[in-house]
């Protein structure tokens, strides 16, 4: 049962074909345990003539039975009781219905050093302490979201000295304060310690357009950092390009490219992806990714558009081994990338289908997960 | 934004709007009601702008696909001799006092209607204000959230195009959760007009107050019911059908009734489908991305009858899926060119359909001529208010009802008059 830490100790993150054995036995692994634990997991195992057995190389991952983040959100599915648990979080819910996710002990035993790894590979960690300002959500109790968890985790990569958020939790719901945050990057400009901004790329856009609105500009000191995750969920519509995004940051914030890092993950998928200097999300060594056919599922060559298909052996408290997203993307071979990093990387061209959609079908808003909004 | 007496107006002179709102209302019930030519003259104006390309910014800046397929299937209804057509269908002859033993009767306008409007289609809001406006009833609407802006962009057009129509409706975007604001406006209503699903129509009727006439279009179920061996071309219209209108409508086939009790003759049928179903999707399917949502959702149907042990059979085809199911109920499909498939002879219809009957919409029927009078009769009793061909089951039709109903007959009031001998 030591596969998973095995491959999550390794010393290199992007070394794909090193890890090729270790990452088989430990998903051989993880499927056994979800089979043996949870009755749904082995219900569908079995529809699919799926044994663990049948995964002896590389291109038998496609065979692992794929769960879409859907089946997540209609189902909590469990491989292990609540107690045993270190941890329970949820996806955000954007369009009214949420995924539950466990992490057990395990998990996060092994997310240490992926996380480490990750981070000074793509320069993260300093000793030096910095000021965080989270164009996210505050920590709240009633707030059980990956992203809060995933931001307020990103601030630990520099000794924090305060932390300045842009959502508030009050009376039950969240309020934006864009314009607290604009005063507080004004004042941190004049500070000795550099600043950490940690948030979704939309707020980060519209605090950009407020402050440049308001004629409010900072110069923050050297060392300071972009790091930017949890994609433009609800303002999917009003997305912009990266390198607008980048300009603008650099005029209003004095931050230069290169301090700005990206972030990709999901909550039934917590893999570290991080964005290499050309911006691009190579596969670590944790994960495997497939694109796979829109009409048939079944796993394209390099380079095809498809559905994205995250591979992990990370959880053994919720089946998560093989997630179906509902984006479409694909695959590029690493050394096309330039920046030195040779395992291929991933481009998301954004969400299947329409997101506007409308329905007058009895039962149809609620099954789409949309609610009944009027 | 509020839309007033023909002005735009911000949220925030709500409270104003909502204090003299009572007073305008008297004031302009006092007045000889609103001839209806005045309202088809206005529509007629406007169509005739569209059709000389006037509106082309306002499409270009509001416009989907999804609403610009509407337009083209609606704007036939709105041209003159259209709406007149409608009015006569649906009044009954009742705008024109009609003799009594008595007297005379005839129908006024019910009042004030509240339109509260869902947001399955855009551009709908708008069209439930111009049936209010053509029974002569002063017009107040609730936007549904999210509401894009085309109905509130339309009405200001209608109100600029005729100054005659501006006092007789208002258009609010107040958010459901605002209890006081509703309130207020349900208070001055004669009729409460609902679209949308149970939950907005639960919350409506609660806020009717007594003596208000409450009036739902609630969200439907429709089916296809297949008697004998249809033709091909009958297969491939009911295909075209189920991957266009991708089960959202409430007039989309969900499930595809076979009049037979015999599973192996159901699961021949679905092999004969799969193809032609796979055929349109291919056709229609012009994105990755809309392949890609048909198929997740067949999957993901097949995994969640995979762990309710179901004993249904998924056939999976490239962008669609056909499932074989054992039971008889109506049912929601999987959506997006995923459809079901279920044995129920003919004379089991009423009872499997029972469950249902207040949701009912439309039966788009393959059957042979000589037997199509008796099926639709027979589909008739079980509760459909609609009985078309297969690939017909989303089309508007001129003079239809409304799920069952003349949705202006219910925007008026018949008073009867006693002569005086």
């Amino acid at each position: 049962m030591l596969g998973r830490q095995r491959l999550f100790w390794s010393a290199h993150p992007y070394d794909l074909e090193g890890t090729q054995e270790k990452f088989l036995q430990a998903v051989r692994e993880n499927c056994a345990y979800h089979i043996r634990h949870c009755p749904e997991y082995r219900a569908i195992a079995g529809a699919l003539g799926f044994t663990p057995g049948q995964l002896r190389a590389p291109e038998d991952l496609a065979k692992i039975p794929v769960l879409p983040t859907l089946f997540y959100k209609r189902h909590a599915l469990f491989s292990m009781p609540r107690r045993r648990m270190a941890m329970y979080v949820t996806s955000s819910g954007t369009s009214g219905k949420f995924s539950q996710i466990g992490f057990d002990w395990g998990c996060i035993f092994a997310e240490i050093p992926m996380i480490l790894r990750l981070g000074r590979h793509h320069g993260l960690i300093s000793p030096k302490p910095a000021h965080c300002v989270i164009l996210g959500y505050k920590p709240h109790k009633a707030n059980k979201t990956g992203v809060t968890r995933t931001m307020y985790g990103l601030t630990w990569f520099s000794p924090p000295i305060s932390r300045t958020y842009a959502l508030h939790y009050v009376d039950g719901g969240y309020v934006p304060d864009l314009d607290g945050v604009a005063r507080a990057l004004e004042r941190l400009s004049s500070s000795p310690f550099p600043t950490r901004i940690v948030g979704f790329p939309s707020y980060l856009w519209f605090g950009l357009q407020r402050m440049e609105e308001l004629g409010l500009q900072a110069s923050l000191p050297k060392g300071s950092k972009i790091m930017l995750a949890g994609g433009w969920k609800q303002h999917y519509s009003q997305q912009v390009e990266k390198p607008v995004l980048y300009r603008l940051a650099g005029k209003v914030l004095g931050i230069p490219e290169d301090q700005i890092h990206e972030f990709f993950g999901a909550v039934e998928h917590p893999i570290f992806y991080n964005a290499c200097k050309r911006h691009h999300f190579h596969i670590p060594i944790y994960a495997r990714i497939i694109i796979r056919d829109v009409n048939t599922l079944e796993p394209l060559p390099m380079g095809r558009i498809g559905l994205v298909n995250l591979i992990s052996p990370l959880m053994n408290a919720t089946p998560t081994t093989s997630v179906m997203t509902d984006d479409l993307g694909y695959l590029t071979p690493g050394e096309e990338c330039g920046c030195g990093i040779t395992s291929p990387y991933l481009t998301i061209l954004g969400r299947v289908g329409l997101s506007d959609i409308q329905t007058c079908a009895a039962g149809a808003a609620q099954l789409l997960g949309k609610g009944e909004g009027f | 934004m509020i839309l007033a007496k023909g002005s735009v107006l911000q949220d925030t002179e709500l409270t104003r709007i909502l204090g003299e709102l009572g007073e305008d209302i008297i004031a302009l019930r006092s007045l000889p009601p609103l001839a209806p030519h005045v309202v088809i003259d206005a529509c007629a104006r406007l169509l005739s702008r569209l059709d000389r390309g006037e509106l082309d910014e306002l499409i270009y800046r509001y416009a989907t696909p999804q609403t610009l397929k509407a337009l083209e299937q609606y704007r036939g209804l709105l041209r003159p001799e259209n709406l007149e057509y409608k009015l006569t269908i649906e009044t009954g002859g009742l705008l024109s006092a009609g003799s009594r033993p008595f007297g005379c009767a005839a129908a006024v306008p019910l009042g004030t209607l509240l339109h509260i409007t869902a947001g399955n289609m855009d551009g709908l809001p708008a069209f439930s204000v111009v049936e209010g406006l053509l029974t002569g009833n002063i017009n107040l609407l609730k936007l549904p959230s999210g509401d894009s802006g085309l109905s509130l962009a339309l009405l200001k057009l209608l109100a600029d195009e005729e100054p005659r129509l501006a006092p007789y409706f208002y258009v609010f975007s107040i958010p459901s959760s605002d209890k006081r604001s509703l309130q207020a406006l349900a208070d001055l209503a004669d009729g409460i007009v609902t679209w949308g699903g149970d939950e907005a129509i639960q919350a409506m009727r609660s806020m009717a107050p007594a003596g208000c006439k409450f009036m739902e279009w609630g969200h439907r179920l429709s089916f296809a019911y297949c008697a004998g061996s249809p033709e091909n071309q009958e297969l491939e219209a009911l295909a075209g059908h189920i991957i266009a209108a991708g089960g959202l409508l409430c007039s989309s086939c969900q499930v595809i009734y076979l009049d037979t009790a015999s599973l192996d003759a159901a699961y021949a049928f679905c092999r004969r489908f799969l193809p032609i179903l796979e055929r349109a999707a291919s056709i229609e399917h012009q994105t990755p991305g809309q392949a890609a949502q048909a198929t997740l959702h067949g999957y993901e149907h097949f995994l969640e009858l995979t762990v309710a042990e179901s004993t249904a059979q998924v056939l999976r085809g490239r962008g669609c899926s056909v499932t074989l199911c054992p039971d008889q109920a109506l049912e929601l499909s999987p959506l997006h060119g995923n459809v079901l498939v279920k044995c129920l002879p003919r004379q089991e219809l009423v009872r499997a359909l029972f469950p249902q009957r207040g949701r009912l919409q439309t039966a788009g029927l393959l059957c042979p001529l000589e037997e199509r009078e008796e099926l639709s009769a027979l589909l008739a009793r079980a509760g459909v208010t609609r009985v078309t061909t297969a690939g017909h089951m989303s089309e508007p039709f001129l003079g239809e009802s409304h799920d069952g109903e003349y949705p202006l007959r219910r925007y008026l009031r018949v008073v009867d008059r006693e002569a005086v001998l």
